[in-house]
């Protein structure tokens, strides 16, 4: 039959899972994200917010709004740019950033996997994870701009110091659980043994190494307007600012959906069943709005602290962080010694 | 009592458990405001301010009362206002026209300083309490003697309902809805 | 200028020439920048570390001083306080001091509190202001925006008392220009105490906020004998730990019959420079109590010189006793002045104003100069700045409250 491979490479769940989930579904989330910011902050902050684009829904229509401003704006090129690193960059950034979604499994059931086999999906989706930093960085050098080196500059001086940070928290659930399966870490932390409650300090160092890889408050350094302009995207306008600045969030969101997974137990307490409704839309639903409180709780920072130092804030990587998360892996450690899990 | 000076030192707490501490202070403070944001903030075509009677707002001639002494026009501090000669015929002697001063403003130029309506020594010219105004071209806003003496529409008054703000002990500035 | 000159090192005027050093950095920030306001810091970067800082003034001159040569004696007023418009009638009353000395005229007490009442809010403001902009160039968008709402409460009172929100056009040689509505002690007594709660909050999410205590603490750190060689003035100068306040060191209006503290800090880093501003807010709000105080018991007198207000026309007075407003007598518009020389200082939100005012006896100024708080401040860029990381240098420019268009006049 003609249709078989059609039908093969319409429902093939790789394409499902970065299409649906990772392209659409982070793009909302997202949206969701930068909306609650620019609400919480302005709420905090005593103003109002988004309001006229659509009062009945607090102005949510604004985002969208801006979306479609950003798409449609004049793309403004720079005479004096390496044009290839420039447009590539930030498209492919934001298309790796996405990536690791195809190796974040959100049911138990095997059918519902995006890819075939789960077994060393924790360790693929954090190494893909790792990689945009580096286009950012190729997007500010390409933009020949001073403010862009020293966002760049500043941007791979904090990858040295959070990429450990974020590895080795995250992995310390390996450690306890014994496995770099993504099915069997959320498995083992069935019904309430979610390792936030077992082990709060490698999730504290996780959370961490996410609010200084994705620049959010109060580790905004490589971005913060007021030496750099705008960092690494000083030159960029139009689509590929708006790819840049998705992106991070983008990136907020994989991170938040793999800490959700590690640490909150991912679907747990529910045990999904068979058939797409209970097999893959319950426990999706409730992985995705675990990630999305750490998201929105990350948005709301903004609101209340400054940013650090450079100099500080790698300090407190070094310092303050690393310490934390081999002292949470050395505790993960100890968990599996006891084996609490097993 | 006269003033004096007092030497104050820095607060410096430094330790863990004071860092915690006021880190869970500016989260708390944050989350007080997320829940009751206390806001003031104006919906300004659909709500519009009622100033006090005393604003500095536009200005506004009344030409019976001017005696075309040309005071405004002499302290006016950014040379906005000027005198017109303008024929009219008296009332009282309909067959003999005279002619007479009259000041007009440029919108340009107006600060809004109020030294005109202070110096008038007839008090024909008087503030509205409100410059919201907009003019749709730059010729527009140099009034001629007979805008000079309309009180202009606000244009917020026609979709928007009045608020006043008030100086509350707990909330700052709020805004309360003029019945 | 010939080119010789160059070549032996010589500068044509107005330009700096600079050789090229191998490994420094060069950026503009500003006058297009988001940190830079209307000025341009050129720094250059050896790393992260800023080994030379230049700010390059002058973006906003309006040409104050000449202005003023050409207009009639009350008319400088106006444009002087749009010199700093958010702390308009501190920068005129010296103005009107300096008048008053010429013309030998001394304002009733009511004026004198009238007038101090007026610069206090506008203190109050002004701080908050420069407060809010602090918040946000060290990434603090919520003290921004919680400075910039609670400076309304402010502007509010202001606008109460003298009809306009910031271009107040208050004082006048004699007196002032309105008397003080009746809602306004009132007004004022509720801001005082909404404003003392606010400050608590203030500390709790701002001035203790570990973030904020972190990256202000120990940077740009400016010592007793640095201070008063550079001349800084104003709160930054009290923040190295120098007594100095024209308030105190030569009390103008009734400022020497009032009960404050001007508060000193010895630290002179940029957190005790946002300590000084924070415990000033405190005591200008003492200082409007008491004016408001005062001013509800003593009434009666007029707000502008007894013997110029005899002189008013009855239509004047009516105006007076009826909206409180003083009217001026066309005279005023070119009123001389007896020829002579007059000095005049302030306090203002940022510092030590100066005025020296010079009449040839004409309708007109001979000579204003003015000497502004910010441009004796700008000298901080130059001489504090290098050896700080690129990131120190908003927290500087935030904490020493530069106003350019104070400085560039």
């Amino acid at each position: 039959m003609i249709l078989d491979p059609i039908l093969y490479l319409i429902a093939y769940p790789p394409l499902w899972q970065v299409l649906i989930l990772g392209f659409l579904g982070s793009l909302a989330v997202a949206m969701v994200a930068i909306w609650f910011e620019r609400k919480a902050a302005a709420r905090v902050q005593r103003r109002i917010g988004p309001y006229w684009a659509s009062p009945a829904l607090g102005g949510f229509l604004n985002i969208i709004a801006d979306m479609v401003r950003y798409v449609l704006q004049q793309l403004i090129i720079p005479g004096t740019v390496d044009r290839l690193t420039f447009y590539v960059a930030p498209i492919a950034a934001f298309i790796v950033s996405i990536l690791p979604v195809i190796f974040i499994p959100l049911s138990s059931r095997p059918e519902f996997w995006p890819v075939a086999s789960m077994d060393y999906s924790l360790l693929i989706a954090l190494a893909l994870s790792t990689l945009p930093p580096l286009l950012i960085i190729a997007a500010g050098w390409s933009s020949n701009n001073k403010f862009a080196v020293i966002g760049s500059m500043r941007e791979s001086y904090v990858i040295t110091a959070y990429e450990l940070v974020a590895v080795v928290s995250i992995l310390s659930a390996s450690a306890a659980t014994l496995t770099f399966n993504l099915v069997h870490i959320v498995d083992a932390q069935q019904p309430f043994k979610w390792l936030i409650i077992l082990n709060p300090i490698a999730f504290l160092a996780a959370v961490l190494a996410v609010l200084m890889s994705t620049s959010a408050f109060p580790f905004e350094i490589p971005e913060s307007e007021h030496e750099v302009v705008a960092g690494p995207y000083t030159e960029y306008s139009g689509a590929l600012y708006a790819f840049n600045m998705g992106g991070a969030y983008v990136r907020r969101f994989v991170y938040a959906l793999i800490i959700a997974l590690v640490f909150l137990g991912g679907w747990a307490p529910y045990v999904p069943g068979p058939g797409p409704i209970t097999g893959y839309v319950i426990p999706s639903i409730i992985v995705v709005l675990k990630a999305l409180i750490i998201v929105l709780f990350i948005s709301f920072l903004r609101a209340v602290y400054g940013r650090y130092r450079l100099d500080q804030a790698l300090g407190a990587a070094w310092r303050l962080a690393i310490p934390l998360a081999i002292v949470g892996f050395g505790w993960s450690l100890l968990l599996a010694y006891i084996g609490v899990f097993h | 009592m006269p003033p004096k000076i007092s030497l104050k030192k820095l607060d410096r707490r430094g330790g863990l458990f004071e860092g915690v501490k006021s880190n869970i202070h500016t989260l708390a403070l944050g989350v007080k405001y997320l829940v009751d944001p206390q806001r003031s903030t104006l919906l300004y075509p659909k709500e519009y301010i009622e100033h006090r009677p005393g604003y500095r707002g536009f200005i506004i001639f009344i030409k019976d009362k001017c005696i075309s002494c040309a005071a405004c026009a002499r302290i006016c501090p950014s040379a906005a206002m000027k005198m017109v000669r303008v024929t009219e015929i008296d009332p009282k002697h309909p067959d003999k026209p005279r002619q007479k001063q009259y000041p007009v403003i440029n919108y340009q130029r107006c600060i809004f300083c109020g030294f005109c309506v202070d110096v008038c020594p007839t008090e024909a010219l008087y503030h509205v309490p409100f410059h919201d105004i907009v003019y749709e071209n730059l010729a527009d806003m140099f009034l001629s003697l007979e805008m000079f003496q309309v009180e202009p529409q606000r244009p917020a008054t026609s979709e928007g309902l009045p608020v006043v703000y008030e100086v509350d002990e707990i909330k700052g500035l709020v805004k309360r809805r003029k019945s | 200028m010939t080119s010789g000159g160059l070549e032996a090192g010589g500068q044509i005027p107005g330009f700096i020439v600079k050789k090229i050093e191998k490994e420094v950095y060069e950026i503009f920030i500003g006058p297009q920048h988001p940190g830079s306001g209307h000025m341009r810091i050129i720094v250059r970067l050896d790393g992260d570390i800023i080994v030379e800082a230049d700010p390059d003034i002058g973006y906003v001159h309006r040409t104050m001083e000449k202005l003023s040569e050409v207009r009639e004696w009350l008319k400088p007023i106006p444009l002087l306080e749009r010199m700093t418009i958010i702390d308009a009638c501190n920068v005129t009353l010296p103005y009107v001091n300096a008048l008053e000395k010429l013309m030998d005229k001394k304002p009733s007490t009511r004026a004198s509190y009238l007038r101090v009442l007026l610069c206090e809010i506008n203190r109050v403001a002004s701080h908050l202001y420069g407060m809010g902009i602090f918040g946000v160039f060290i990434g603090h968008s919520t003290m921004y925006m919680w400075a910039f709402g609670d400076r309304e409460v402010f502007l509010e009172l202001a606008e109460a008392l003298t009809g306009a929100r910031l271009t107040h056009t208050y004082p006048i040689p004699g007196g002032v220009r309105r008397d003080m509505p009746q809602e306004l002690p009132g007004m004022a007594r509720r801001a005082v105490r909404y404003m003392r709660r606010r400050l608590e909050e203030y500390r709790k999410i701002f001035v203790d906020n570990p973030v904020i205590v972190k990256r202000l603490s120990g940077v740009g750190v400016i010592s007793k004998s640095r201070a008063v060689e550079l001349g800084i003035v104003g709160p930054n100068l009290r923040a190295s730990g120098v007594k100095y306040d024209v308030r105190i060191a030569e009390p103008y209006e009734v400022y020497g019959e009032l009960d404050f503290e001007i508060p000193v800090f010895e630290e002179g880093d940029a957190l005790a420079r946002t300590w000084v501003r924070v415990e000033e807010i405190k005591q200008s709000l003492n200082i409007i109590e008491q004016a408001v105080n005062w001013l509800e018991t003593h009434k009666g007198e007029p707000v502008i010189a007894k013997e110029d207000f005899d002189k008013l026309p009855k239509l004047h007075k009516e105006v007076y006793e009826r909206e409180g407003r003083v009217k001026f007598v066309p005279a005023h518009a070119t009123m001389k002045i007896p020829a002579g020389k007059a000095v005049a200082r302030g306090e203002m939100g940022r510092g030590e104003i100066f005025y020296y005012v010079e009449s040839d006896g004409g309708i007109t100024p001979y000579r204003v100069r003015v000497v502004t708080p910010s441009a004796r401040n700008a000298i901080v860029f130059k001489h504090v700045v290098p050896g700080h990381t690129l990131m120190d240098l908003p927290a500087i420019y935030g904490s020493i409250d530069y106003f350019p268009p104070e400085s560039d006049r």
